[in-house]
Protein backbone atom coordinates (compact mmCIF):
# COMPACT_ATOMS: atom_id res chain seq x y z
CA UNK A 1 0.00 0.00 0.00
CA UNK A 2 2.13 2.48 1.18
CA UNK A 3 6.57 2.65 0.80
CA UNK A 4 8.51 5.21 2.19
CA UNK A 5 11.52 4.90 1.06
CA UNK A 6 15.04 7.07 2.15
CA UNK A 7 12.66 10.05 2.77
CA UNK A 8 13.81 13.36 4.11
CA UNK A 9 12.42 16.61 4.66
CA UNK A 10 13.11 20.75 4.95
CA UNK A 11 11.71 23.29 6.81
CA UNK A 12 14.00 25.82 4.66
CA UNK A 13 17.49 25.30 5.97
CA UNK A 14 16.27 23.06 8.34
CA UNK A 15 16.11 18.86 7.88
CA UNK A 16 12.84 17.50 10.17
CA UNK A 17 13.24 13.98 8.52
CA UNK A 18 16.59 11.66 7.77
CA UNK A 19 16.37 8.78 5.57
CA UNK A 20 13.19 7.45 6.78
CA UNK A 21 11.89 4.05 5.64
CA UNK A 22 8.38 3.20 6.52
CA UNK A 23 5.56 0.48 5.21
CA UNK A 24 1.91 0.08 5.63
CA UNK A 25 0.65 -3.33 3.99
CA UNK A 26 -2.78 -3.43 2.65
CA UNK A 27 -5.49 -3.89 5.06
CA UNK A 28 -3.32 -3.32 8.04
CA UNK A 29 -3.07 -0.28 11.21
CA UNK A 30 0.74 0.95 12.07
CA UNK A 31 0.83 3.39 14.32
CA UNK A 32 4.31 5.94 14.72
CA UNK A 33 5.02 6.85 17.81
CA UNK A 34 7.69 9.37 19.04
CA UNK A 35 7.78 12.60 21.27
CA UNK A 36 6.85 15.95 20.48
CA UNK A 37 9.08 17.59 17.68
CA UNK A 38 10.15 14.30 16.20
CA UNK A 39 8.94 14.96 12.92
CA UNK A 40 5.64 12.98 12.88
CA UNK A 41 3.47 15.33 11.61
CA UNK A 42 5.78 16.12 9.04
CA UNK A 43 6.27 12.67 7.88
CA UNK A 44 2.05 12.60 7.27
CA UNK A 45 2.09 15.71 5.77
CA UNK A 46 4.84 14.72 3.33
CA UNK A 47 2.59 11.67 2.51
CA UNK A 48 -0.74 13.64 2.16
CA UNK A 49 1.24 16.20 0.04
CA UNK A 50 0.88 18.95 1.77
CA UNK A 51 4.95 19.09 2.70
CA UNK A 52 6.73 19.28 -0.34
CA UNK A 53 10.27 20.13 0.30
CA UNK A 54 11.00 16.37 0.24
CA UNK A 55 13.76 13.89 -1.21
CA UNK A 56 13.48 10.27 -1.41
CA UNK A 57 10.22 8.54 -2.15
CA UNK A 58 6.60 8.05 -1.21
CA UNK A 59 5.08 5.02 -3.57
CA UNK A 60 1.74 4.55 -3.10
CA UNK A 61 1.02 1.31 -4.92
CA UNK A 62 3.92 1.98 -6.94
CA UNK A 63 2.93 5.36 -7.31
CA UNK A 64 4.94 8.27 -6.26
CA UNK A 65 2.95 10.63 -4.49
CA UNK A 66 6.16 13.36 -4.33
CA UNK A 67 5.91 14.06 -7.45
CA UNK A 68 2.16 14.26 -7.69
CA UNK A 69 0.73 17.25 -7.13
CA UNK A 70 -0.87 18.22 -3.44
CA UNK A 71 -4.75 18.29 -4.82
CA UNK A 72 -3.93 14.34 -6.85
CA UNK A 73 -2.54 12.78 -4.02
CA UNK A 74 -6.27 12.00 -2.92
CA UNK A 75 -6.72 10.43 -6.14
CA UNK A 76 -4.18 7.50 -5.62
CA UNK A 77 -6.37 6.73 -2.45
CA UNK A 78 -4.84 8.76 0.56
CA UNK A 79 -6.99 10.66 3.04
CA UNK A 80 -5.93 12.79 5.98
CA UNK A 81 -7.00 13.36 9.62
CA UNK A 82 -4.90 16.30 10.79
CA UNK A 83 -3.30 17.77 13.27
CA UNK A 84 -5.41 19.71 15.57
CA UNK A 85 -8.94 18.36 13.03
CA UNK A 86 -9.13 21.59 11.42
CA UNK A 87 -12.55 20.97 10.19
CA UNK A 88 -14.00 23.80 8.21
CA UNK A 89 -15.25 25.98 10.66
CA UNK A 90 -17.73 28.33 9.11
CA UNK A 91 -19.10 25.33 7.21
CA UNK A 92 -21.87 23.35 8.69
CA UNK A 93 -21.38 19.29 9.55
CA UNK A 94 -22.91 18.10 6.25
CA UNK A 95 -20.95 20.54 4.01
CA UNK A 96 -17.59 19.32 5.59
CA UNK A 97 -18.41 15.92 4.86
CA UNK A 98 -19.42 16.27 1.26
CA UNK A 99 -15.93 18.50 0.87
CA UNK A 100 -14.52 15.48 1.60
CA UNK A 101 -16.26 13.45 -1.56
CA UNK A 102 -15.11 16.63 -3.65
CA UNK A 103 -12.11 14.97 -5.42
CA UNK A 104 -14.03 13.28 -8.97
CA UNK A 105 -13.52 9.59 -7.56
CA UNK A 106 -15.63 9.90 -4.38
CA UNK A 107 -18.64 12.05 -5.54
CA UNK A 108 -20.30 9.31 -6.64
CA UNK A 109 -19.89 7.24 -3.26
CA UNK A 110 -21.25 10.30 -1.78
CA UNK A 111 -24.76 9.06 -0.30
CA UNK A 112 -23.71 5.88 0.71
CA UNK A 113 -20.81 7.38 2.78
CA UNK A 114 -22.90 9.67 4.30
CA UNK A 115 -25.21 6.72 5.74
CA UNK A 116 -21.83 5.07 6.70
CA UNK A 117 -20.34 7.94 8.52
CA UNK A 118 -23.56 8.69 10.46
CA UNK A 119 -23.65 5.02 11.37
CA UNK A 120 -20.08 5.01 12.67
CA UNK A 121 -20.54 8.86 14.33
CA UNK A 122 -24.74 8.80 15.01
CA UNK A 123 -24.01 12.38 16.26
CA UNK A 124 -22.74 13.71 13.13
CA UNK A 125 -26.20 13.00 11.92
CA UNK A 126 -27.80 14.68 14.69
CA UNK A 127 -25.61 17.86 14.44
CA UNK A 128 -25.80 17.80 10.32
CA UNK A 129 -26.75 21.18 9.87
CA UNK A 130 -24.54 22.78 12.58
CA UNK A 131 -22.02 24.83 12.14
CA UNK A 132 -18.29 22.62 12.41
CA UNK A 133 -16.62 25.84 14.75
CA UNK A 134 -19.76 25.09 17.38
CA UNK A 135 -18.89 21.30 17.98
CA UNK A 136 -17.14 19.64 20.65
CA UNK A 137 -13.14 18.97 20.77
CA UNK A 138 -14.46 14.99 20.37
CA UNK A 139 -17.40 15.96 17.37
CA UNK A 140 -14.75 17.90 15.79
CA UNK A 141 -12.57 14.88 15.52
CA UNK A 142 -15.62 12.54 14.54
CA UNK A 143 -16.43 15.31 11.75
CA UNK A 144 -12.25 15.25 10.69
CA UNK A 145 -12.31 10.95 10.38
CA UNK A 146 -15.99 11.31 8.69
CA UNK A 147 -14.74 13.90 6.44
CA UNK A 148 -11.41 11.92 5.47
CA UNK A 149 -13.85 8.63 5.14
CA UNK A 150 -15.68 10.50 2.52
CA UNK A 151 -13.03 10.74 0.33
CA UNK A 152 -13.01 6.82 -0.03
CA UNK A 153 -9.48 6.42 1.07
CA UNK A 154 -7.50 3.12 1.18
CA UNK A 155 -4.79 4.51 3.36
CA UNK A 156 -6.32 6.95 5.89
CA UNK A 157 -3.45 9.05 7.65
CA UNK A 158 -4.51 10.01 11.22
CA UNK A 159 -2.61 12.24 13.43
CA UNK A 160 -3.01 12.20 17.00
CA UNK A 161 -6.38 11.73 16.59
CA UNK A 162 -6.92 11.21 20.40
CA UNK A 163 -5.44 14.70 21.59
CA UNK A 164 -6.67 16.62 24.06
CA UNK A 165 -10.00 14.73 24.11
CA UNK A 166 -12.22 13.44 27.44
CA UNK A 167 -11.48 9.33 28.15
CA UNK A 168 -14.65 8.11 26.75
CA UNK A 169 -14.28 9.94 23.42
CA UNK A 170 -10.77 8.28 22.99
CA UNK A 171 -12.80 5.53 23.16
CA UNK A 172 -15.07 6.16 20.71
CA UNK A 173 -12.13 7.51 18.54
CA UNK A 174 -9.91 4.03 19.16
CA UNK A 175 -13.44 1.94 18.01
CA UNK A 176 -13.83 4.07 15.07
CA UNK A 177 -10.33 3.31 13.93
CA UNK A 178 -11.05 -0.78 14.19
CA UNK A 179 -13.95 -0.22 12.53
CA UNK A 180 -12.80 1.63 9.62
CA UNK A 181 -10.12 -0.97 9.33
CA UNK A 182 -12.59 -3.78 9.32
CA UNK A 183 -13.73 -1.97 6.40
CA UNK A 184 -10.79 -2.77 4.43
CA UNK A 185 -8.91 0.76 4.75
CA UNK A 186 -5.75 0.47 5.90
CA UNK A 187 -4.08 2.97 8.65
CA UNK A 188 -1.19 5.09 10.01
CA UNK A 189 -1.73 6.38 13.14
CA UNK A 190 0.10 8.75 14.79
CA UNK A 191 -0.25 8.78 18.53
CA UNK A 192 1.07 9.98 21.92
CA UNK A 193 -0.27 7.41 23.51
CA UNK A 194 1.53 4.25 22.50
CA UNK A 195 -0.19 1.97 24.69
CA UNK A 196 -3.49 2.66 23.33
CA UNK A 197 -1.91 2.79 19.69
CA UNK A 198 -0.14 -0.23 20.21
CA UNK A 199 -3.38 -1.79 21.15
CA UNK A 200 -5.06 -1.52 17.44
CA UNK A 201 -2.21 -1.50 15.46
CA UNK A 202 -0.13 -4.90 14.11
CA UNK A 203 3.42 -2.93 13.70
CA UNK A 204 4.65 -0.03 14.65
CA UNK A 205 7.63 2.70 14.39
CA UNK A 206 9.55 4.94 16.41
CA UNK A 207 10.29 8.24 15.86
CA UNK A 208 13.20 10.87 17.53
CA UNK A 209 14.60 13.38 16.48
CA UNK A 210 13.56 12.95 12.56
CA UNK A 211 14.72 9.31 12.21
CA UNK A 212 13.15 5.60 12.69
CA UNK A 213 14.67 4.51 15.77
CA UNK A 214 13.11 1.65 16.32
CA UNK A 215 10.43 -0.73 14.77
CA UNK A 216 8.52 -4.09 14.90
CA UNK A 217 5.17 -5.39 16.03
CA UNK A 218 2.69 -4.08 18.25
CA UNK A 219 3.90 -6.80 20.56
CA UNK A 220 7.99 -6.32 20.55
CA UNK A 221 7.38 -2.65 21.17
CA UNK A 222 4.89 -2.84 23.99
CA UNK A 223 7.69 -4.36 26.12
CA UNK A 224 10.30 -2.43 24.40
CA UNK A 225 13.13 -0.22 26.90
CA UNK A 226 13.81 2.13 24.00
CA UNK A 227 10.12 3.09 23.51
CA UNK A 228 9.37 4.04 27.07
CA UNK A 229 12.63 5.77 26.99
CA UNK A 230 12.09 7.57 23.70
CA UNK A 231 8.85 8.56 23.82
CA UNK A 232 7.27 8.45 27.79
CA UNK A 233 10.79 9.70 28.01
CA UNK A 234 10.99 7.34 31.06
CA UNK B 1 -40.01 63.58 -3.86
CA UNK B 2 -41.56 62.02 -0.99
CA UNK B 3 -39.65 60.86 1.54
CA UNK B 4 -40.73 57.45 0.76
CA UNK B 5 -40.24 57.72 -3.11
CA UNK B 6 -36.73 58.72 -2.16
CA UNK B 7 -36.13 55.66 0.16
CA UNK B 8 -37.58 53.21 -2.39
CA UNK B 9 -35.57 54.98 -5.17
CA UNK B 10 -32.20 54.97 -3.21
CA UNK B 11 -32.71 51.42 -2.44
CA UNK B 12 -33.24 50.59 -5.90
CA UNK B 13 -29.62 52.72 -6.50
CA UNK B 14 -28.21 50.24 -4.11
CA UNK B 15 -29.14 47.56 -6.09
CA UNK B 16 -26.06 48.73 -8.89
CA UNK B 17 -23.65 48.96 -6.07
CA UNK B 18 -24.82 45.09 -4.82
CA UNK B 19 -23.36 44.38 -8.04
CA UNK B 20 -20.43 46.26 -8.63
CA UNK B 21 -19.32 44.47 -4.59
CA UNK B 22 -20.26 41.50 -5.46
CA UNK B 23 -17.50 40.32 -6.73
CA UNK B 24 -15.23 42.32 -5.08
CA UNK B 25 -16.37 41.01 -1.67
CA UNK B 26 -16.44 37.34 -3.14
CA UNK B 27 -12.47 37.20 -4.49
CA UNK B 28 -11.71 39.32 -1.36
CA UNK B 29 -12.99 37.01 1.11
CA UNK B 30 -12.15 33.68 -1.02
CA UNK B 31 -9.02 34.56 -2.95
CA UNK B 32 -7.57 37.00 -0.29
CA UNK B 33 -7.05 39.42 -2.86
CA UNK B 34 -8.33 43.28 -2.65
CA UNK B 35 -8.66 44.14 -6.56
CA UNK B 36 -9.20 47.41 -7.10
CA UNK B 37 -8.99 46.67 -11.01
CA UNK B 38 -12.64 44.90 -10.52
CA UNK B 39 -13.54 48.89 -10.61
CA UNK B 40 -11.78 49.55 -13.58
CA UNK B 41 -13.24 46.44 -15.12
CA UNK B 42 -16.52 48.06 -14.13
CA UNK B 43 -15.52 51.18 -16.16
CA UNK B 44 -14.10 49.13 -18.86
CA UNK B 45 -17.76 47.40 -19.51
CA UNK B 46 -19.46 50.57 -19.27
CA UNK B 47 -17.46 52.05 -22.24
CA UNK B 48 -17.86 48.56 -23.89
CA UNK B 49 -21.46 49.32 -23.31
CA UNK B 50 -21.17 52.41 -24.61
CA UNK B 51 -19.46 51.81 -27.77
CA UNK B 52 -21.49 49.07 -29.00
CA UNK B 53 -24.88 50.55 -28.61
CA UNK B 54 -23.87 53.49 -30.31
CA UNK B 55 -21.59 52.02 -33.20
CA UNK B 56 -22.80 48.65 -33.75
CA UNK B 57 -26.80 49.60 -32.90
CA UNK B 58 -27.15 46.59 -29.75
CA UNK B 59 -29.45 47.31 -27.64
CA UNK B 60 -27.52 48.26 -24.40
CA UNK B 61 -28.60 45.33 -22.06
CA UNK B 62 -27.88 42.59 -24.77
CA UNK B 63 -24.15 44.11 -24.97
CA UNK B 64 -23.32 41.63 -21.95
CA UNK B 65 -23.52 38.82 -24.33
CA UNK B 66 -20.48 39.93 -25.06
CA UNK B 67 -19.03 41.98 -22.66
CA UNK B 68 -19.75 38.94 -20.17
CA UNK B 69 -17.57 36.41 -21.63
CA UNK B 70 -14.68 38.89 -22.67
CA UNK B 71 -14.24 40.22 -18.98
CA UNK B 72 -14.35 36.48 -17.45
CA UNK B 73 -11.47 35.99 -19.58
CA UNK B 74 -9.67 38.99 -18.69
CA UNK B 75 -10.77 38.48 -14.89
CA UNK B 76 -9.20 34.74 -14.73
CA UNK B 77 -6.05 36.49 -16.54
CA UNK B 78 -5.58 38.35 -13.93
CA UNK B 79 -5.78 35.88 -11.23
CA UNK B 80 -3.31 33.71 -13.05
CA UNK B 81 -1.04 36.62 -12.88
CA UNK B 82 -1.85 37.55 -9.13
CA UNK B 83 -1.34 33.83 -8.09
CA UNK B 84 2.15 33.53 -10.35
CA UNK B 85 3.11 36.52 -9.02
CA UNK B 86 2.73 35.56 -5.34
CA UNK B 87 0.82 38.64 -4.53
CA UNK B 88 -0.77 38.16 -1.35
CA UNK B 89 -3.49 40.68 0.26
CA UNK B 90 -1.91 43.85 0.80
CA UNK B 91 0.35 43.63 -1.82
CA UNK B 92 -3.15 42.76 -4.17
CA UNK B 93 -3.88 46.58 -3.04
CA UNK B 94 -1.07 48.46 -4.60
CA UNK B 95 -0.96 46.12 -7.41
CA UNK B 96 -4.41 46.35 -8.68
CA UNK B 97 -4.49 50.09 -7.46
CA UNK B 98 -1.64 50.81 -10.51
CA UNK B 99 -3.39 48.68 -12.40
CA UNK B 100 -6.94 50.33 -11.72
CA UNK B 101 -5.04 53.44 -12.55
CA UNK B 102 -3.32 52.12 -16.06
CA UNK B 103 -7.22 51.20 -17.18
CA UNK B 104 -8.09 54.71 -16.50
CA UNK B 105 -5.71 56.35 -18.80
CA UNK B 106 -6.18 53.99 -21.69
CA UNK B 107 -9.97 54.40 -21.58
CA UNK B 108 -9.25 58.69 -21.25
CA UNK B 109 -7.02 58.42 -24.44
CA UNK B 110 -9.39 55.87 -26.17
CA UNK B 111 -12.89 57.48 -25.66
CA UNK B 112 -11.52 60.80 -24.47
CA UNK B 113 -11.49 62.43 -21.18
CA UNK B 114 -15.44 63.72 -21.85
CA UNK B 115 -18.61 62.48 -20.49
CA UNK B 116 -20.02 60.14 -22.85
CA UNK B 117 -23.66 59.11 -22.55
CA UNK B 118 -25.84 56.56 -24.89
CA UNK B 119 -28.22 59.26 -26.94
CA UNK B 120 -32.04 58.59 -26.36
CA UNK B 121 -32.31 56.25 -29.36
CA UNK B 122 -29.99 53.50 -29.09
CA UNK B 123 -30.73 53.54 -24.75
CA UNK B 124 -34.84 53.53 -24.84
CA UNK B 125 -34.73 52.61 -21.09
CA UNK B 126 -32.96 55.30 -20.07
CA UNK B 127 -36.29 57.77 -20.70
CA UNK B 128 -38.15 54.79 -19.38
CA UNK B 129 -40.16 54.79 -15.95
CA UNK B 130 -42.18 52.31 -14.02
CA UNK B 131 -45.06 53.30 -11.93
CA UNK B 132 -46.07 51.44 -8.90
CA UNK B 133 -49.04 52.94 -7.27
CA UNK B 134 -47.98 56.07 -6.28
CA UNK B 135 -44.60 55.50 -7.14
CA UNK B 136 -42.63 55.94 -10.34
CA UNK B 137 -38.95 54.15 -10.56
CA UNK B 138 -36.60 55.04 -13.75
CA UNK B 139 -36.36 51.94 -15.54
CA UNK B 140 -32.45 51.60 -15.32
CA UNK B 141 -32.47 51.41 -11.77
CA UNK B 142 -35.30 48.68 -11.49
CA UNK B 143 -33.09 46.63 -14.12
CA UNK B 144 -30.21 47.04 -12.39
CA UNK B 145 -31.79 46.16 -8.86
CA UNK B 146 -33.44 42.91 -10.86
CA UNK B 147 -29.87 41.91 -11.83
CA UNK B 148 -28.75 42.57 -8.17
CA UNK B 149 -31.40 40.36 -6.88
CA UNK B 150 -30.42 37.38 -9.86
CA UNK B 151 -27.08 37.52 -9.82
CA UNK B 152 -26.37 37.38 -5.54
CA UNK B 153 -29.35 34.49 -5.67
CA UNK B 154 -27.70 32.68 -7.98
CA UNK B 155 -24.18 33.27 -6.24
CA UNK B 156 -25.62 32.66 -2.92
CA UNK B 157 -26.80 29.16 -3.81
CA UNK B 158 -24.22 28.00 -6.05
CA UNK B 159 -21.52 28.86 -2.50
CA UNK B 160 -24.24 26.81 -0.43
CA UNK B 161 -25.12 24.18 -2.91
CA UNK B 162 -22.76 22.89 -5.28
CA UNK B 163 -19.37 21.24 -4.82
CA UNK B 164 -17.47 24.46 -6.26
CA UNK B 165 -19.19 26.67 -3.87
CA UNK B 166 -18.62 24.55 -0.91
CA UNK B 167 -15.02 24.05 -2.05
CA UNK B 168 -14.15 28.01 -2.62
CA UNK B 169 -15.64 28.03 1.42
CA UNK B 170 -13.32 25.58 2.50
CA UNK B 171 -10.30 26.70 0.87
CA UNK B 172 -10.91 30.21 2.30
CA UNK B 173 -10.56 29.24 5.59
CA UNK B 174 -7.77 26.29 5.07
CA UNK B 175 -5.76 26.35 1.61
CA UNK B 176 -3.28 23.34 2.88
CA UNK B 177 -6.17 21.10 3.57
CA UNK B 178 -8.18 21.83 1.32
CA UNK B 179 -6.39 21.19 -0.79
CA UNK B 180 -5.25 17.69 0.39
CA UNK B 181 -9.23 16.75 -0.15
CA UNK B 182 -8.54 17.47 -3.84
CA UNK B 183 -9.52 21.52 -4.31
CA UNK B 184 -7.12 22.97 -7.22
CA UNK B 185 -7.08 26.51 -5.61
CA UNK B 186 -5.51 28.06 -9.01
CA UNK B 187 -8.38 26.42 -11.49
CA UNK B 188 -11.24 27.30 -8.79
CA UNK B 189 -9.52 30.84 -7.97
CA UNK B 190 -9.15 31.35 -12.17
CA UNK B 191 -13.43 30.90 -12.54
CA UNK B 192 -14.13 32.51 -9.37
CA UNK B 193 -12.39 36.00 -10.79
CA UNK B 194 -13.66 35.14 -14.03
CA UNK B 195 -16.90 35.48 -12.56
CA UNK B 196 -16.53 38.03 -10.60
CA UNK B 197 -14.82 40.17 -13.79
CA UNK B 198 -17.86 38.87 -15.30
CA UNK B 199 -20.12 40.24 -12.74
CA UNK B 200 -18.14 44.00 -13.34
CA UNK B 201 -19.32 43.70 -17.09
CA UNK B 202 -22.61 43.78 -15.77
CA UNK B 203 -22.32 45.95 -13.34
CA UNK B 204 -20.68 48.14 -15.96
CA UNK B 205 -23.62 47.88 -18.30
CA UNK B 206 -25.96 48.85 -15.55
CA UNK B 207 -23.95 51.67 -15.28
CA UNK B 208 -23.83 53.40 -18.81
CA UNK B 209 -27.84 52.65 -18.87
CA UNK B 210 -28.83 55.11 -16.82
CA UNK B 211 -25.48 57.44 -16.82
CA UNK B 212 -22.90 59.39 -18.24
CA UNK B 213 -19.74 58.05 -17.59
CA UNK B 214 -16.09 59.40 -17.89
CA UNK B 215 -12.31 58.02 -17.64
CA UNK B 216 -12.43 59.52 -13.20
CA UNK B 217 -15.75 57.75 -12.58
CA UNK B 218 -14.06 54.96 -10.51
CA UNK B 219 -13.22 57.46 -8.34
CA UNK B 220 -16.86 57.90 -7.00
CA UNK B 221 -17.54 54.15 -6.84
CA UNK B 222 -14.54 52.93 -4.57
CA UNK B 223 -15.98 54.47 -1.42
CA UNK B 224 -19.58 53.65 -1.23
CA UNK B 225 -18.41 50.29 -2.78
CA UNK B 226 -16.20 49.55 -0.14
CA UNK B 227 -18.28 50.79 2.51
CA UNK B 228 -21.09 47.92 1.08
CA UNK B 229 -18.52 45.42 0.96
CA UNK B 230 -17.69 45.51 4.50
CA UNK B 231 -20.57 46.18 6.02
CA UNK B 232 -22.28 43.10 4.36
CA UNK B 233 -19.52 41.47 5.63
CA UNK B 234 -16.12 40.13 3.26
CA UNK B 235 -16.92 37.20 1.41
CA UNK B 236 -20.56 36.65 1.81
CA UNK B 237 -22.60 37.60 -1.52
CA UNK B 238 -26.01 37.71 0.69
CA UNK B 239 -24.79 40.49 2.60
CA UNK B 240 -23.79 42.88 -0.23
CA UNK B 241 -27.33 43.05 -1.30
CA UNK B 242 -28.79 43.85 2.12
CA UNK B 243 -26.08 46.73 2.50
CA UNK B 244 -26.09 47.76 -0.84
CA UNK B 245 -30.13 48.52 -0.24
CA UNK B 246 -29.20 49.86 3.16
CA UNK B 247 -26.41 52.33 1.72
CA UNK B 248 -28.58 53.15 -1.35
CA UNK B 249 -31.49 54.32 0.93
CA UNK B 250 -29.41 56.20 3.32
CA UNK B 251 -27.80 58.53 0.90
CA UNK B 252 -31.00 58.92 -0.68
CA UNK B 253 -33.36 59.85 2.44
CA UNK B 254 -30.09 61.98 3.48
CA UNK B 255 -29.68 64.07 0.28
CA UNK B 256 -33.81 64.18 -0.04
CA UNK B 257 -34.21 65.34 3.68
CA UNK B 258 -31.75 67.10 4.51
CA UNK B 259 -28.78 67.95 1.49
CA UNK B 260 -27.01 66.01 -1.00
CA UNK B 261 -23.48 67.34 0.27
CA UNK B 262 -24.55 65.57 3.38
CA UNK B 263 -24.76 62.09 2.34
CA UNK B 264 -21.09 61.14 2.29
CA UNK B 265 -20.62 62.28 5.95
CA UNK B 266 -24.31 60.54 7.20
CA UNK B 267 -23.38 57.51 5.07
CA UNK B 268 -19.92 56.76 6.27
CA UNK B 269 -20.46 57.54 10.23
CA UNK B 270 -23.80 55.38 9.94
CA UNK B 271 -21.60 52.90 8.44
CA UNK B 272 -18.61 53.34 10.96
CA UNK B 273 -20.89 52.92 13.98
CA UNK B 274 -22.74 50.04 12.56
CA UNK B 275 -19.50 48.08 12.09
CA UNK B 276 -19.12 49.34 15.72
CA UNK B 277 -21.56 46.80 16.74
CA UNK B 278 -21.24 44.56 13.90
CA UNK B 279 -17.62 44.24 13.10
CA UNK B 280 -17.78 41.32 10.29
CA UNK B 281 -20.39 42.51 8.42
CA UNK B 282 -23.86 43.07 9.11
CA UNK B 283 -24.95 39.26 8.74
CA UNK B 284 -22.29 37.93 11.06
CA UNK B 285 -22.68 37.40 14.60
CA UNK B 286 -19.82 37.98 16.94
CA UNK B 287 -18.43 34.21 17.60
CA UNK B 288 -19.52 32.77 13.98
CA UNK B 289 -16.03 33.77 12.36
N1 LIG C 1 6.08 25.05 9.84
C1 LIG C 1 7.28 24.76 10.35
N2 LIG C 1 8.34 25.58 10.14
C2 LIG C 1 9.55 25.30 10.66
N3 LIG C 1 9.82 24.20 11.39
C3 LIG C 1 8.82 23.35 11.64
C4 LIG C 1 7.50 23.58 11.14
N4 LIG C 1 6.70 22.57 11.52
C5 LIG C 1 7.49 21.75 12.24
N5 LIG C 1 8.76 22.21 12.31
C6 LIG C 1 9.88 21.56 12.98
O1 LIG C 1 10.04 20.28 12.44
C7 LIG C 1 10.30 19.33 13.46
C8 LIG C 1 9.26 18.23 13.41
O2 LIG C 1 7.97 18.78 13.71
P1 LIG C 1 6.66 17.90 13.64
O3 LIG C 1 6.68 17.12 12.40
O4 LIG C 1 5.51 18.81 13.85
O5 LIG C 1 6.82 16.95 14.90
P2 LIG C 1 5.77 16.05 15.66
O6 LIG C 1 4.53 15.97 14.85
O7 LIG C 1 6.45 14.73 15.82
O8 LIG C 1 5.53 16.70 16.99
C9 LIG C 1 10.29 20.11 14.77
O9 LIG C 1 11.63 20.39 15.11
C10 LIG C 1 9.56 21.37 14.45
O10 LIG C 1 10.04 22.43 15.23
MG1 LIG D 1 2.62 16.49 15.33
Amino acid sequence: MLEVRDLEAWYLQAQALWGVDLSVADGEVVCLVGPNGAGKSTLVKAIAGLHRSTRGTIAVDGVDVARVAAHRVGDHGVALVPEGRRVFARMSVHDNLVLGAYRRGARSGLDAGLARVHELFPRLAERSAQLAGSLSGGEQQMLAIGRALLAQPRLLLMDEPSLGLAPVVVDEVFDAIRTINADGVSVLLVEQDVERALEVSARGYVLAEGRIVASGSAAELTGSALVRRSVLGL
Amino acid sequence: MTTLQAALSGALVGGMFAVMAAGLSLTWGMLRVINLAHFGLILVGAYLTFELATSWGIDPILTIVLTVPLMFLVGAGLQWAFDRLGVEEFASLLVSFGLLIIVMQTVSNVWSADFQRMPGDVNPYATQSVSLGRFVFPAPTLIAFVFAVVIVVTADQVLRRTFAGRALRAFAEDRAVASAFGIDHRRLGMVLAGLSAASAAVAGMLFALGNAVTPSTPFEWIGVVFAVVILGGIGQVGGVLLAGVLVGTLSAVVSATWSPALSPLVLFSAIILALLFRPYGLLTVRGAR
